[in-house]
């Protein structure tokens, strides 16, 4: 490792000496997101948040992009953040989508001292046991986001719950952190079901399994086709009516619900960010994205666009090098289109507010009405030292 | 039947001493690419040795690979064993996995064994997705790379590891050889030809095939345990079957059954996707045209095709001599 | 909650579906196979183009019924053109070679569908009168389930009809039996070809369209669906109605019921019971040809 190291500090020499040379300082980012498989339409969305960003400060020109694919593959995002850092050069990386890609760039961005901006991901543990002051997470943690529910739903009476996910890690660690919540808060889980990831097409078994247990409500968490197929199944199987659909707000996010139809209609769930939130940031930050794209921005959209930002306000403060990039961007904060937002010196993982919404008919199809709010959430340290 | 003939003598070397010299030259990004394409050109040349000249398409090459991943990596983080002894629990994985599949599926043929191997490859992909205890779908960090300092070989260094892993192919290609040109090679490459008339002679058939697949399973893990040192990190990725259907593809482009064309499809394939890949995002369909064209081409394969020209010249040449 | 008897029948009902739908894919893979000896495993991408076919029908139509029968025409039209351009010329390759063709194709298809149609997961719904639940056997269960359950039925029966007694059934039998003999009785066997590989396509093209409402549609639909396609075929034996029809139901009732009393082993069951079969069967339960 002490090689790597050498190694690193031996770029980042160079780096500084090539950004002495040029005429105008720029700061080279290396974006590092799916491009092609399972997760593109994720990268795309990230990136074309991330670029709204820099086109908003107006500081397109003081950023030398240069773009990866990770193909969702670990071993391949490894060699690609191998290549940003040790061929290109840059002085940050943003993005991964997956955090099985995040665990294997973890040690070498960590090794290499290059600050990394996660704009998806969401594993726990990167800002948790395995947590690192180059690695700043704006966009959440799975805990975070599920965990204000257990309180939530315990509070509108809700007494017995069923759990359903896929069987990953993802998937353990959403619905875990609400099952633990809500049992804290004092209500049970009556049962469980992890369904194999990505192998899942058909839940009717598991849906009869959990309707047949009795509970006062299901809990979810399903994410892109998954999320599709399990809501309009859910719906088809009538369970809705006696037993409410809750669960992670990516069940029914902005980017698959006009596919899932109808059958989103009343769904509820948590989510760190919607577009219908009315604040005149947001309001802002969707006009500026329809414009662009011509829909409405999904959470991943935000997550570029705080990706962006984020690294936009540490460039402001005057940082300048990898090492004052990683501590400038512990010290962000900033009111955004999710409302006020933090980076929790404790963990490097964001501070933000938790949305609690429910699905409706809009005038232009489905969309967000938000029925709660619960403000500045923030992980534990979770075995954490910075 | 196996002969190493002058043309492949030649061009094995070329491309290994093409690679040395690729990475001597190119950035930090040749390396990497060069590390890729040594590990994939095992795993070719293992996969060639059972389906080029055993008969036996495989689709479970890929979980072999993994598995000798996994078995590098758990004995070197979670058992920490020294990396010397857990590279020989990587390739004895291998070969373990490998002769039980070769044992087991030695009646079916065709699409048949095609598929038979596919369900194992995917048992084991299954199982280490679900095995919380290594890592889950998350993976294992921290796999450890071989000390061979003794040696005055330092294995950190992205040059170093990629001329580690030019001599491994070298090795490895020079084993496949010499035990294709054994009497074992002969009779595989013979039960290939008429396994019914092997059968009469009182060839012991399966055990063949089951050595044979333990033989190229025990490659195919030194692959993987390879692969688990150059990313410093190993997930079931590693093992879906599009890995082997990866390993097939290679196969194909270089060209089947003739060990050196595997080794060049491996450096084919891998240039072919870095290079589209910085064009356009969907290569794939790139991939997918270049390997329809040159199974239409007569699928011979790049290297393949070379060796028929040659041998045909030659043929011709003596025909008017 | 095991012993109620009305969750049983529900989760009957949820493997018949699921079998149903393995069959409409798997039946005109395994007929391919017996008669052109054709592995084809493009067959999934074309399940795929269904689903798409099927969503772009009901964008411009409005309506399920007009995708219901437009996809499955649209399918068979792209059949047409591989068999055309690139099928009848592999016919004599070898299995091999077929099978790096089609897995190549594979990949043009999953391109295409990103190119045309994005790569945001999409979806169609239901149509009304089929959307809800039913009330059947004593358990509410949804109608479009009941309607899968339906049409599989009735396209196996169909089948099973014009192969056992039409004319063109004893030519696809004749053909399936001896290739060669069956020409050489004056029948024309490429249009026999033909026309078996048109009507696969078109099965997969409907299976696509009948599965798009229940399921989500992304470029890997295929994908994903071509292992158990894969697992039924060579369970049931390649080549044989029989076969088709036995390996769905295994398959489907298998990752149903495994699903539901051993989720742990649910996703290695499937495998295991194809590790098992192949190596007591090697050639599957049903094999066309002795």
């Amino acid at each position: 490792m002490s090689k790597l190291k050498g190694l690193a500090a031996g770029a980042l020499a160079l780096a500084a000496l090539s950004t002495a040379s040029a005429a105008e300082a720029e700061t080279r980012v290396g974006l590092l997101l799916p491009y092609a498989g399972v997760y593109a339409a994720l990268g795309e969305e990230i990136d074309a948040g991330f670029q709204l960003a820099l086109e908003e400060a107006g500081m397109t020109e003081e950023f030398a992009i240069v773009r990866e694919d990770t193909e969702v593959k670990p071993p391949v995002g490894l060699a690609k953040a191998r290549k940003l850092v040790l061929e290109d050069e840059v002085d940050v990386i943003v993005g991964l989508v997956s955090s099985g890609v995040l665990g294997a760039v973890r040690d070498f961005v960590d090794g290499a001292q290059v600050p990394l901006i996660v704009a998806n991901a969401g594993n726990d543990d990167a800002t948790g046991s395995r947590c690192s002051k180059y690695i700043t997470r704006v966009s959440f943690s799975n805990g975070q986001v599920n965990r204000p529910m257990g309180q939530w739903m315990y509070d509108q009476g809700i007494r017995k719950v069923y759990t359903l996910a896929p069987d990953y890690a993802a998937g353990r660690q959403m619905v875990g952190a609400f099952a633990e919540a809500f049992r804290q808060a004092g209500g049970e889980i009556v049962g469980e079901d992890f369904t194999p990831f990505r192998k899942t097409q058909d839940f009717g078994p598991y849906l009869t399994k959990a309707k047949a247990a009795g509970p006062d409500a299901i809990f979810v968490f399903y994410a892109g086709g998954e999320a599709i197929s399990f809501v309009k199944q859910y719906d088809s199987f009538g369970i809705k009516a006696d037993i409410p659909l809750y669960g992670s707000g990516f069940l029914t996010s902005p980017l698959y619900v006009n596919a899932e139809g109808p059958a989103a209609e009343g769904v509820v769930t948590a989510l760190h960010y919607v577009p219908t939130i009315d604040t005149p940031e947001n309001r802002a930050f969707v006009e500026a994205f329809r414009a662009r794209t011509d829909r409405a921005p999904s959470e991943y959209a935000v997550q570029g666009y705080d990706a962006g930002r984020a690294l936009i306000e540490a460039v402001k403060s005057g940082a300048d090098s990898r090492e004052a990039l990683a501590s400038a961007l512990a010290k962000v904060t900033y009111t955004g289109p999710r409302g006020p937002v933090k980076i929790d010196p404790a963990t490097n993982n964001i501070v933000q507010n938790i949305y609690v919404y429910e699905t409706i008919k809009g005038d232009g199809g489905l969309t967000q009405k938000i029925v709660g709010t619960v403000e500045a959430v923030a992980d534990a340290p979770n075995g954490c030292k910075l | 039947m196996f002969h190493q003939t002058g043309i492949k003598t030649a061009v094995i070397l070329a491309l290994l001493a093409g690679l040395a010299a690729y990475a001597a030259l190119g950035g930090y990004f040749a390396r990497e690419l060069v590390i890729e394409i040594a590990t994939l050109a095992i795993l070719a040349i293992s996969l060639d040795m059972v389906a080029g000249y055993g008969g036996m398409v495989s689709l479970c090459h890929g979980s072999i690979f993994g598995l000798g991943a996994y078995g590098f990596a758990v004995a070197a983080t979670l058992l920490g064993l020294p990396p010397g002894l857990a590279l020989v629990a990587g390739i004895a994985l291998g070969a373990l996995f490998g002769g039980a599949v070769g044992a087991v599926t030695s009646r079916a043929r065709g699409i048949f064994f095609i598929m038979a191997t596919l369900a194992f490859g995917q048992m084991v992909y299954v199982l280490i997705f679900d095995a919380r205890a290594l890592g889950g779908d998350d993976g294992l960090p921290g796999v450890p790379r071989l000390d061979l300092s003794a040696l005055g070989v330092d294995l950190q260094s992205s040059l170093q590891f990629a001329l580690f892993a030019i001599a491994c192919l070298g090795l490895v290609y020079a084993l496949a050889a010499f035990v294709l040109r054994s009497g074992f090679g002969r009779t595989l490459c013979g039960i290939h030809a008429n396994e019914a008339r092997m059968r009469a002679l009182g060839v012991p058939v399966w055990q063949y095939k089951a050595n044979a697949f333990a033989l190229s399973g025990a490659m195919a893990g030194f692959a993987g345990a390879l692969a688990a040192q150059h990313t410093m990190f190993v997930s079931p990725e590693m093992m879906v079957w599009t890995v082997s259907g990866e390993a097939l593809v290679i196969v194909i482009l270089g060209g089947m059954g003739t060990l050196v064309g595997p080794a060049v499809g491996a450096a084919l394939l891998i240039l072919l996707r870095h290079e589209i890949a910085s064009l356009t995002n969907h290569w794939h369909m790139v991939i997918g045209i270049v390997l329809i064209v040159t199974v239409l081409a007569g699928g011979r394969g790049l290297y393949g095709q070379l060796e028929h020209m040659v041998q045909a010249r030659r043929e011709r040449a003596k025909a008017h001599a | 909650m095991l012993a109620d008897p009305s969750t049983w029948i529900v989760q009957g009902l949820n493997g018949l579906q699921l079998s149903m739908l393995l069959f409409l894919l798997s039946v005109g893979l395994t007929v391919i196979f017996g008669l052109l000896h054709f592995v084809n495993l493009a067959h999934g991408a074309l399940y795929a183009l269904g689903a798409y076919a099927g969503v772009s029908a009901v964008w411009m139509l409005g309506s399920y019924w007009a995708a219901f029968v437009l996809a499955p025409a649209a399918v068979a039209l792209a059949g047409t053109v591989l068999y055309l351009g690139l099928i009848r010329r592999m016919r004599r390759s070898g299995p091999m070679n077929q099978v790096l063709v089609t897995f190549g194709l594979i990949f043009v298809f999953l391109d295409i569908f990103r190119i045309v149609w994005g790569d945001i997961a999409l979806g169609i719904d239901a149509p009304a009168f089929l959307s809800g639940p039913v009330e059947v056997l004593g358990v509410a269960y949804p109608a479009y389930r009941l309607f899968i359950i339906a049409l599989g039925a009735a396209v196996m029966a169909g089948l099973g009809l014009v192969l056992s007694r039409t004319q063109i059934g004893a030519m696809i039998r004749a053909g399936v039996d001896n290739d060669r003999m069956a020409a050489c009785l004056g029948l024309n066997v490429e249009r026999i070809f033909f026309v078996v590989f048109c009507v696969g396509c078109a099965l997969a093209g409907l299976a696509g369209v009948v599965a798009a409402p229940v399921f989500s549609v992304t470029p890997d639909m295929g994908t994903q669906i071509l292992i158990p396609t894969l697992i039924v075929v060579v369970i049931g034996g390649l080549g044989s109605l029989k076969g088709a029809v036995a390996g769905s139901l295994i398959v489907g009732f298998t990752q149903t019921f495994g699903a539901v009393l051993a989720p742990q082993l649910a996703a290695v069951a499937v495998y295991a019971l194809l590790a098992g079969i192949l190596i007591f069967r090697p050639a599957g339960l049903f094999p066309a040809r002795g």
